[in-house]
């Protein structure tokens, strides 16, 4: 949970900051299971991971793009996208192709070409994200709409509905499968030029581009990756719900850039990651379970939600680095 | 009206499609409207094309614009009231209101504008589920034709009564609301609570609010998986969306089918569910007959084969009827209505008549 921009400075220090979205996370279970012992339950561990891997998988895709100083709001286009072609590519109840895991595969290109376009656009044409991946959204959107014309196609698939069906240790296929995502991400953080350059670029484009990194690639290359690992996230939606339409995917935005900025990257970039990701998406997680298993009413839900978002980020925001606030 | 009230959640997104798309969708359909002769254009003005409901209603407004040989219009407002209401305008100017209007109101206040602009313009109007409760068709004779709607109660206390008896009048039960301020969720709920009261037997374990949406309802019904285990009996569903989502949560839980779901709306893949034994019941508003019978309405006062001024209140605020889908007729259901085009006899147009709208 080390925050790597002025890692520098802070080396070798231990800061509760950095920790804060952790202890946030302990605190949270249990005061949970404190109301609930049945929280603890090895079947609801089970639950909240089934629920935490499409978050998990699109929070860190969101990851690189934030870790940028960038937004992307694609996310629910993609996933509509990813669900809708998944139920037309793979054995469904609408047509007669079965291309199985290569149409998942066909689904994830997908996903990394919208990105591309993105990546694309943003830094060629040089429109801010926000605008582009708005955009892109509502394309997305409307050709999952386009190719489905409102209907909902059963996903009837074994390997696709096996994600969430199969298990393996007692977790299902597409928790692993999540967790794999989680590695790939962390792999390409931490131990690949492109990783390493997020940061620089988040931290400060201008002097990162100075020092001969080549930010218009790296930025195309960030988008691409983020909208494959969407399209992977529309294709656990799928699975999940047993049928791909339009409508898959709604909320999903809202969460990602929450569970992203609750786990510890801050909106400016060039700090965070994908582990303090992956504590922002189980803190989602486990707060929307916890709220069902105390009983909290479903009409203070929203809110309860929305303090627990300030609590979060207000503990893990380093004030003594932030000279502004926008 | 059901699955698109999900779209409220969204608005954002909807209303930004609206201003990107809703220029191009409308700007072709007012052209074409221009191009009408002597029979009036008929046209559907609703929510969205990305559900079912909407998509099915938006066929029964074609199939009946077929039978009569008139030119067929939709107009979509993506959750966008202004736009609802100027497309209407619009569409009224193109045709100088040789047109007949079937309208289901982005919200309900949108409802006057749009009847005021057709009894300017001579068009002929019915509206759909959304109306202030003091906007009377009889107050805008002739052209305010009908407002047709249909009530949640007694659907929401059917489908609990569906349940009940599929559990064996006895044992707990979670139920799944939309959006809490929604009319047809409070009504639907309503409706489960009446059940509820006359049988003490069944225990309401909890209520959540999944907003009509799948990914929400999955995840509510995940949790009380853990909260209560093998007490949940039956799962109450206020919209098929909802319903279909707890049964793949009791999938992944290996319940599919031990625990009788039941939604409402009466969408084919619930219809299916039924079949498959997943869902215990649905309920059909038929939106395919809404969408064509809307028009018809409208199209039989336009053309004068009747004067709505002389027609009995109860044909002009009218609850419509729906059917109730169980495992008993199914398999009916969905020969007549899914593996083929619904045929209707669009001349009857008030066979659905199931009494006068009360309101408060």
């Amino acid at each position: 949970m080390r925050a790597r921009a002025g890692a520098a400075a802070s080396l070798g220090r231990l800061r509760v900051i950095d920790w804060a979205p952790l202890l946030v996370l302990v605190l949270l279970c249990g005061i949970i299971a404190a109301i609930n012992p049945r929280f603890l339950l090895f079947g609801n561990f089970v639950r909240i991971a089934q629920a935490a891997m499409i978050p998990l998988v699109l929070a860190i895709g969101e990851t690189f793009i934030i870790l940028m100083g960038s937004i992307d709001l694609s996310i629910e286009g993609v996933v509509a996208l990813g669900a809708v072609l998944t139920s037309l590519l793979v054995k469904n109840g609408a047509n007669a192709h079965d291309l199985g895991v290569a149409g998942v595969g066909l689904v994830v290109l997908t996903g990394g070409l919208v990105g591309l376009v993105n990546g694309v656009v943003h830094v060629r044409l040089r429109i801010p994200s926000f605008m582009v991946t708005l955009g892109t959204w509502f394309i997305a959107a409307g050709i999952a709409n386009a190719a489905l014309g409102g209907i909902a196609v059963r996903i009837n698939d074994p390997i696709v509905r096996g994600l969430v069906l199969q298990r393996v240790l007692g977790f299902p296929w597409g928790v692993w499968l999540a967790l794999g995502t989680l590695a790939l991400g962390w792999f390409i953080q931490d131990h690949t030029r492109p990783g390493r350059y997020l940061y620089a670029l988040g931290g400060g484009e201008e002097l990162a581009a100075l020092s001969g990194i080549p930010a218009a690639r790296v930025r195309i290359l960030a988008f691409t990756l983020a909208g494959a690992f969407y399209a992977l996230g529309g294709v656990l939606s799928g699975a999940q719900l047993g049928l791909g339409n339009a409508q898959v995917g709604q909320g999903r935005l809202f969460t990602a850039i929450t569970a992203v900025v609750v786990g510890g990257t801050a909106l400016s970039g060039g700090e965070g990651g994908v582990l303090q990701t992956l504590v922002g998406v189980l803190i989602v997680t486990v707060l929307a379970n916890g709220m069902v298993l105390m009983g909290v009413s479903p009409s203070i839900q929203t809110a309860v939600q929305g303090l627990m978002i300030i609590v979060a980020v207000s503990l893990s925001i380093d004030r003594k680095r932030l000279r502004i606030v926008k | 009206m059901e699955t698109s009230q999900g779209n409220r959640a969204a608005a954002f997104s909807r209303r930004t499609i609206v201003r990107l798309a809703g220029g191009l969708l409308a700007a072709p359909a007012v052209l074409r409207g221009a191009q009408a002769g002597g029979k009036p254009t008929v046209v559907n003005s609703i929510r969205s094309l990305t559900n079912p409901y909407h998509a099915t209603w938006n066929r029964g407004g074609a199939a009946f614009a077929k039978s009569v040989g008139a030119r067929y219009v939709t107009l979509v407002t993506e959750g966008n009231s202004e736009k609802g209401v100027s497309d209407i305008k619009a569409i009224l100017e193109k045709t100088g209101g040789n047109c007949v209007i079937n309208v289901d109101p982005n919200d309900s206040p949108d409802a006057r504008p749009i009847v005021e602009a057709c009894k300017g313009a001579g068009a002929f109007v019915v509206t759909q589920w959304n109306k202030p409760a003091d906007l009377h068709p009889w107050d805008f004779n002739p052209n305010y034709v009908a407002h047709i709607s249909f009530s949640g109660v007694p659907y929401g206390k059917q489908m609990a009564e569906t349940l009940i008896a599929a559990i064996g009048g006895k044992g707990g039960i979670v139920a799944l609301g939309g959006i809490e301020s929604n009319v047809p969720a409070i009504e639907r709920k309503k409706g489960l609570d009446q059940a509820l009261a006359a049988n003490p037997g069944v225990k309401l374990l909890d209520f959540q609010v999944a907003n009509w949406q799948a990914e929400q309802a999955h995840d509510k019904v995940a949790a009380w998986l853990t909260q209560f285990g093998d007490d949940i009996k039956g799962i109450w569903a206020a919209n098929d969306d909802m319903a279909l989502a707890a049964v793949e949560a009791l999938r992944a839980d290996g319940r599919a089918g031990k625990v009788p779901v039941t939604g409402i709306d009466g969408t084919k893949l619930a219809c299916e569910a039924i079949m498959k034994g997943e869902m215990a019941g649905t309920v059909a508003w038929d939106p395919y007959w809404q969408g064509g019978m809307g028009l018809s309405i409208g199209y039989h006062a336009k053309t004068g084969a009747f004067d709505p001024a002389k027609e009995p209140k109860d044909h002009r605020e009218f609850y419509g009827r729906a059917t109730i889908i169980t495992a008993g007729n199914a398999k009916q259901y969905y020969a007549d209505n899914f593996a083929k085009e619904e045929v209707l006899d669009w001349n009857d147009i008030w066979g659905r008549v199931t009494g006068q709208i009360q309101y408060g």
